[in-house]
């Protein structure tokens, strides 16, 4: 048996390596040395592609037929199709951001701490996809939610990253504070919190695991920005540092959407409609995402509201695939999952290259405005087409990614042939289109305008920067025009969710 | 008068969570918000032991109620570092002087 020491060292690496590269960067900061902090990098990224190369040589095993699993004390961790595909997204986006931040983060106040804290994030992200364990899922969660207040907080010598931070935090604890009421409920109804048990006999959960289950949605809604509980975010996504956006933005509101979709099909016993209440959700989300969107002056911020919008055509396609058995609407959910991972960590990136070399360099931590990003294909060529591609793709245009996973969502809201159902994927596909008002000018920024100020003195872009950059924006077009690439995983995804869900 | 000691308790457990979140809402100063999520997670780990009583299963409540506290507190003192940082900027614990990013 190979399979149960690969899982394990898959979901233990990360935090054995943390406190390590932590270690070897404080040393060397202290000393006023290169070296150390050097390692503390190379450590890094020599973890995050072992951890990929561990990540296939499990999903092998698994392949063989038996279930990989293990038993932590009496909590339940499984190897599956979810959460194969949020480690999937993250550590390809976790070493896209790793790369981009050595010159990024380079000399800057507590440099040795970040890639500390970035890997117990991706870590603890890997952990909350494979739980099979209520309490077992909030504890990963909350090391997630825990590694992230510090990132956010980063500049702290900012107080507008202080105020972001703080916002953060309260939103998040509070919202952690409602899932632990879920799962007390949940456990004074079953006597027990293994997810296995709950799918068991959910049909006996009765008023009070309807009550938790209302109050788990709420909690990992605030973690997955459903529209209420979005307040936080904005702020949070445009002052953290830009790798730490794109992994915020990427997986971060992600992963709190899977916890709460884990939870939601475990329940399929208890009956009710949840499917209905995601997709009234995600017609919020998308409505206000975009509207907000429209009136932003700041990149980050901008991009920041259209996460919103994104997290709704994810809640739209898992609203499908619960409410009417869609399995077509769970992949859709499930795919556009991974490319708004790709596409929004492109953005991000593209927009934290460019923030780099025109403001950060010089020391300037202000934010990167709309105005300022006039004539920069003149300057930055490359940094601009794949910016382009990005918004492009996140606006749903053709041969791109997002196009793909947005069509398949809508394709599947179309199949159910319910009025109701109608209706609702024209108003998405509508709004889609209103999301082009406010990612179609920045590409006319980019091309078309007169060079601002602020771009005519901006400094290089490291090549290192630029490789990840690259790297996703051939990502984006790749998977645009060959989706059957990410068959395997939508399948699983969809198989292991509708599965529970239905049986 | 004579209620039955889980509905006591229960009894505790919303007015905690109740007055922690009246507490959130009404409240200006960083470190009275600090407190008053404090308040509500407390609420929750009584929470936690009325569930393993009603259910027989004291133990693992406990070791629930005790993992609750451990990351409740993390959560406290990044918190309060936070504020602290706040104050040295700003000099004032006041959230009116943190509206910077509303928009």
């Amino acid at each position: 048996m190979i399979d149960q020491p690969l899982f394990i060292s898959l979901l233990a690496l990360p935090f054995l390596a943390a406190p390590l590269i932590y270690l070897f960067g404080r040393l060397s900061v202290r000393k006023g040395k290169l070296l150390g902090m050097k390692v503390a990098k190379t450590l890094t990224l020599a973890v995050l592609l072992a951890e990929i190369v561990l990540l296939v040589l499990t999903v092998k095993a698994a392949m063989g037929g038996s279930s990989v699993q293990q038993l932590i004390g009496l909590e339940l961790m499984r190897f599956d199709g979810i959460g194969l595909i949020l480690s999937a997204i993250v550590l390809v986006l976790g070493v896209c951001v790793t790369i981009f931040s050595f010159p990024y983060m380079n000399n800057e106040k507590g440099e040795e701490k970040f890639y500390a804290l970035l890997m117990m994030t991706i870590g603890s992200i890997i952990g909350l996809g494979f739980s099979y364990d209520l309490f077992n899922l909030w504890i990963w969660f909350e090391a997630m939610a825990i590694s992230t207040y510090f990132l956010v907080a980063f500049y702290n010598e900012q107080s507008a990253s202080l105020e972001a931070g703080l916002k953060y935090l309260v939103q998040s604890a509070v919202g952690s504070a409602l899932v632990l009421f879920g799962i007390a409920a949940i456990f004074a109804a079953m006597g027990s919190t293994s997810l296995e048990d709950i799918w068991q006999y959910g049909a006996q959960l009765g008023t009070l695991g309807v009550l938790g289950l209302v109050l788990m949605i709420v909690g990992f809604g605030v973690k997955a920005a459903l529209v209420p509980m979005h307040t936080w975010l904005p702020d949070a996504h445009s002052q953290a540092p830009s790798g730490i956006s794109a992994m915020l933005s990427g997986v971060v509101i992600e992963a709190g959407l899977v916890a709460m979709l884990r939870v939601i099909s475990m329940t399929g016993k208890l009956g009710g409609n949840w499917g209905y209440i995601l997709i009234i959700f995600a017609c919020l989300n998308i409505l206000v995402g975009n509207l907000m969107a429209l009136r932003q002056t700041e990149i980050k911020r901008l991009l920041a509201y259209s996460s919103l919008a994104h997290v709704g055509y994810m809640l739209f396609g898992f609203g499908i695939g619960f409410a009417f058995g869609s399995g077509a609407g769970t992949e859709g959910g499930f795919f556009h999952m991974l490319t708004h991972g790709l596409m929004k960590g492109l953005a991000f990136l593209s927009v934290g290259a460019l923030l780099y070399a025109l403001k950060l360099v010089k020391g300037d931590h202000s934010a990167l405005t709309l105005e300022d990003l006039n004539g920069a294909s003149r300057k930055y060529p490359l940094i601009a087409v794949c910016l382009s591609v990005a918004v492009l793709a996140l606006g749903g245009l053709p041969p791109f990614a997002g196009f793909m996973s947005k069509w398949m969502i809508l394709v599947a809201g179309v199949q159910t042939k319910n009025t109701w159902m109608l209706i609702a994927v024209i108003f998405v596909g509508l709004n889609s289109v209103l999301s082009l008002g406010y990612y179609a000018p920045i590409v006319n920024r980019l091309f078309k305008r007169e060079m601002s100020e602020v771009v005519t003195a901006g400094k290089r872009v490291p090549w290192t920067m630029s490789l990840p950059i690259v790297f996703l924006t051939l990502a984006v077009i790749l998977i645009g025009v060959w989706p059957m690439l990410t068959d395997f995983l939508l399948y699983n995804g969809q198989y292991f969710l509708l599965g529970y869900f239905f049986n | 008068m004579n209620l039955p000691i889980p509905f006591i308790v229960l009894l505790a457990v919303i007015s905690l969570a109740g007055t922690g979140f009246y507490c959130l809402l009404f409240t200006r100063n960083l470190i009275k918000v600090v407190v008053a999520l404090q308040l509500i997670v407390k609420g929750v780990v009584l929470a936690f032991v009325l569930a393993g009583h009603l259910q027989q299963n004291e133990s693992l409540a406990q070791t629930m109620a005790i993992t609750v506290i451990v990351a409740d507190t993390i959560v406290a003192v990044i918190g309060l570092s936070l504020a602290v940082q706040i104050r040295q900027h700003t000099g004032s614990l006041d959230l009116k002087a943190l509206s910077k990013l509303k928009r």
